[in-house]
């Protein structure tokens, strides 16, 4: 090959390579969402109420305890499953049971969900049941309109003095 | 499956190969220099980011105000800097992904090199979470999406307490520390890469970590021709965790994988990446050669040095580790610098260039060392002179002091050294001068090696040869040119005192000369005759010199020789070929020592002719034939002697 063919391969190696670093470092465009839809992200760390409540041992129950594990008041450790739903527009949009993270079963349970929703206004309802029995006793509802690509966060804090329960952050 | 998959690639490889060495020529085939060619882009996406830290700002507001004053406020400086950061990035990621498809479908990956093979593993998954982190530090809504979907990702593993997704939750959730965080982490994971780079390279047998200046240059060009052109730039504005972007423009060279984790979900792609790194993990052992379970040795003749090669370890691999300097360039079977005599044992061929050795040449005992790995202990032919350690190899520039035309064809040049600078030879060892691609032309010393005010060199030019073309109409004196010497093994033998018959054809004079010179100058009262064959009289282009020294020394004879006297009715002397001369001239030459200079041609004609005559083989030495270099292969221009 002559001299100038040489150079010239060359520099159509170059440009290849030039064009193909220059074109997937954007392209082709990835769709993460459609355009007309909005995002709910629900997420939260909660601990859940406990199995079993506090007792006092009795003398009995004390007795049967090395004496360096003789302590009064006795607080099992095991905390309940945390159940989420989500509602929206009536529908249920998402059911979630979370146990208690831990080898005693007593950390909190975490979540985090991405939900994408079309845009527009919807009625949302979360609830939160964190004990053993009965019905869910954290609900919230609200209509809230959520423009195209815009993130709605729904949290839960159980210590807020006055509302504890679910923020829905938009 | 593993060896068809190899066989595939090798036969896919080899091509695209052989069409990388007819454009850039073996020397500077980049498939060739993959290792180098990421140095150089290591060290550009270090540069360029040091550059870009002295700006940078590490704060949540002030990360994207930061980047975009860099990239448009200096964009012929912070700008291009930024556009040379992410691209060179980018090419380390081909790079590296063809370096490994490279090493595999040439199972270079198993025995003793699966240590470069696993540290290279590590290497790969630091350069993937380093570029990640870099899109981080812009803040951009690139930056958010890559930031929530990396964490999203790693969130399926049950390791962390609580999601890490959490810390992108909203706006409030990213505090100025974050930053301080992965500017850390930035600076930190290159120099982690650094130290793994050493250690993957630590096992390599005379890794190049220098790309040839050509390919660093062509390289460097078009990084920055494609950040002029096509800047890199921020996305859709600072980044806003109250809202998704819908559309992305991902750097699919990092990314790739991210729309998997909500096509299919993070624990699918989980399963993909981590079967992915079993099977990469897993490669050494599932390639490995059952035959190749012991080292062997391998023993060099005539020089007496003896090394091992470890199993599946090619033969020049063996001897560069330990020190034995045998001749290479490419190291993968293109060039034929390192095709070399077999005298005993056997070898696997391994994978190389067709053309570059034949099967005629297999049969004569050849073969390529860079690609052989010996499959009994081996006897290979080797030429080392103890005494070339005294003649160190370097590399120099010098000047062009003079240049002198003696006749139509042929230059002689004059080299000056630097102020200060010395270079020790032997006579008849050469040069190689260095052109601006890397490629190299070689030419004899023409001055003994006492003479060391000037180098001399005598230029036949060659038709259409670049160099001697460039030498007789574009090079002027003061020129500057690079070159690297002395090498050779070829030069006189002063142990001996038999008589000398010097044979020199056209510029084969130089060596000569050079010998001649230095002999004259140590007193030597050998016998010593110089054959010197041209076409024509005026060929003879420095007759005047070895006249004179007829003259004045009775132990020394010169006897011209044409080939094409043609209407030359004055000369009286020989005619003919050189050699056939020399051949009437002593029926037996049992006795003497022949030193052979000038084409392939002449020497290749002239030393079975002598042999027959009772030359004995070790009494006959010829450039061409003991330069452990393929020159013999070249074409004319590339080497003259």
């Amino acid at each position: 090959m002559s001299q100038p063919l040489k150079y010239m391969g060359q520099g159509l190696a170059y440009a290849l390579f030039a064009v193909v670093l220059g074109y997937f470092s954007t392209s082709p465009e990835y769709t993460h969402m459609p355009a007309d839809y909005a995002l709910v992200k629900l997420s939260f760390n909660h601990a859940a109420q406990r199995k079993k409540p506090c007792h006092e041992r009795t003398d009995a129950e004390m007795a049967k305890l090395a004496r360096n594990m003789q302590i009064r008041k006795d607080c099992p450790r095991e905390r309940s499953d945390v159940v989420v739903e989500l509602e929206l527009d009536g529908k249920q949009l998402y059911h979630v049971v979370l146990p208690p993270p831990g080898l005693s079963h007593d950390g909190a349970a975490s979540i985090y969900r991405r939900l994408p929703v079309p845009a527009g206004t919807h009625r949302f309802v979360a609830r939160l049941k964190d004990k053993l029995e009965g019905d869910f006793n954290f609900v919230r509802e609200e209509n809230i309109t959520l423009g195209a690509g815009k993130v709605m966060v729904i949290d839960f804090k159980a210590d807020v003095p006055g509302a504890p329960g679910f923020i829905f952050k938009n | 499956m593993i060896r068809l998959l190899q066989r595939v690639g090798q036969g896919l490889l080899l091509r695209v190969e052989k069409g990388f060495n007819a454009v850039f020529g073996a020397e500077l085939n980049p498939m060739y220099q993959l290792g180098a060619i990421l140095f150089f882009l290591f060290w550009v996406v270090l540069g360029s980011g040091f550059y870009l830290y002295a700006f940078y700002r590490t704060g949540v507001s002030e990360a994207f105000s930061s980047v975009e004053k860099i990239t448009h406020e200096q964009w012929y400086l912070g700008g291009i800097m930024r556009s040379l950061h992410r691209y060179a990035s980018d090419g380390m990621v081909i790079v590296v992904l063809v370096h490994m498809v490279r090493n595999f479908v040439k199972n270079r990956l198993s025995g003793f090199r699966a240590f470069s093979w696993f540290t290279g593993i590590v290497l790969l998954l630091l350069l993937f979470i380093s570029g990640i982190n870099g899109y981080w530090l812009v803040w951009d809504k690139l930056a958010q999406f890559v930031a929530v979907a990396t964490t999203e990702f790693l969130d399926w593993l049950p390791v962390f307490v609580s999601p890490l997704v959490r810390n992108f939750l909203t706006t409030d959730s990213v505090n100025d520390r974050f930053f301080s965080l992965l500017s850390f982490m930035h600076l930190g994971i290159p120099l982690a890469m650094l130290i793994f780079v050493m250690v993957h390279t630590q096992r390599v047998s005379g890794a190049k970590t220098q790309p040839s200046r050509p390919l660093a240059i062509g390289w460097g060009l078009t990084l920055l021709v494609l950040a002029i052109v096509k800047p890199a730039l921020s996305q859709g504005g600072q980044a806003d965790l109250s809202t998704a972007a819908s559309q992305i423009k991902l750097d699919w060279f990092f990314m790739a994988i991210y729309p998997l984790i909500y096509a299919w979900s993070p624990g699918q792609l989980w399963a993909l990446v981590g079967g992915f790194l079993a099977v990469l993990l897993f490669l050494p052992l599932l390639t490995r050669n059952r035959r190749m379970k012991e080292g062997f040795q391998i023993a060099t003749a005539p020089s007496m040095r003896t090394f091992s090669a470890k199993p599946g370890e090619t033969v020049l691999e063996a001897a560069l580790r330990q020190d034995i300097r045998l001749p290479h360039v490419c190291r993968d079977g293109a060039c034929g610098t390192c095709k070399g005599t077999i005298l005993h044992g056997t070898v696997d061929y391994g994978v190389y260039q067709e053309g570059t050795l034949s099967e005629q040449e297999k049969q004569a005992g050849k073969a390529l060392f860079c690609c052989a790995t010996p499959l009994s202990d081996l006897e290979i032919e080797y030429y080392e002179n103890e005494t070339l350690k005294q003649v160190p190899v370097k590399l120099m520039q010098c000047r062009v002091h003079k240049m002198e035309r003696v006749t139509p064809e042929v230059m002689v040049l004059y080299l000056k050294l630097p102020q200060g600078s010395k270079l020790q030879f032997f006579a008849g060892q050469y040069l190689d001068i260095l052109l601006e691609d890397g490629a190299r032309r070689s030419f004899s010393f023409a001055n003994a090696p006492n003479d060391y005010e000037f180098i001399q060199l005598h230029i036949r030019l060659i038709p259409g040869g670049r160099f001697t073309t460039h030498v007789f109409t574009q090079m002027k004196e003061g020129d500057e040119l690079s070159f690297e010497g002395p090498l050779g093994t070829f030069f006189l033998n002063e142990a001996s005192d038999k008589p000398i018959i010097f044979v020199a054809g056209a510029t084969g004079f130089a060596p000569v000369k050079s010998m001649l010179d230095h002999a004259f100058f140590i007193g030597s009262k050998r016998r010593m005759l110089l054959y010197w064959g041209v076409r024509m009289r005026r060929d003879l282009y420095m007759a005047d010199l070895p006249e004179r020294w007829e003259r004045e020394h009775d132990n020394f004879t010169f006897v011209p020789v044409l080939s094409e006297p043609g209407s030359d009715a004055n000369w009286q002397g020989r005619t003919g070929l050189v050699h056939e001369a020399i051949l009437q001239d002593f029926p037996d030459l049992s006795g003497f020592q022949i030193y052979s200079c000038g084409s392939l041609q002449m020497v290749q004609a002239a030393r079975p002719a002598f042999l027959a005559q009772g030359l004995p083989e070790n009494a006959c030495f010829s450039d061409a034939f003991l330069l452990t270099t393929p020159k013999i292969v070249q074409p004319a221009e590339e080497v003259q002697t």
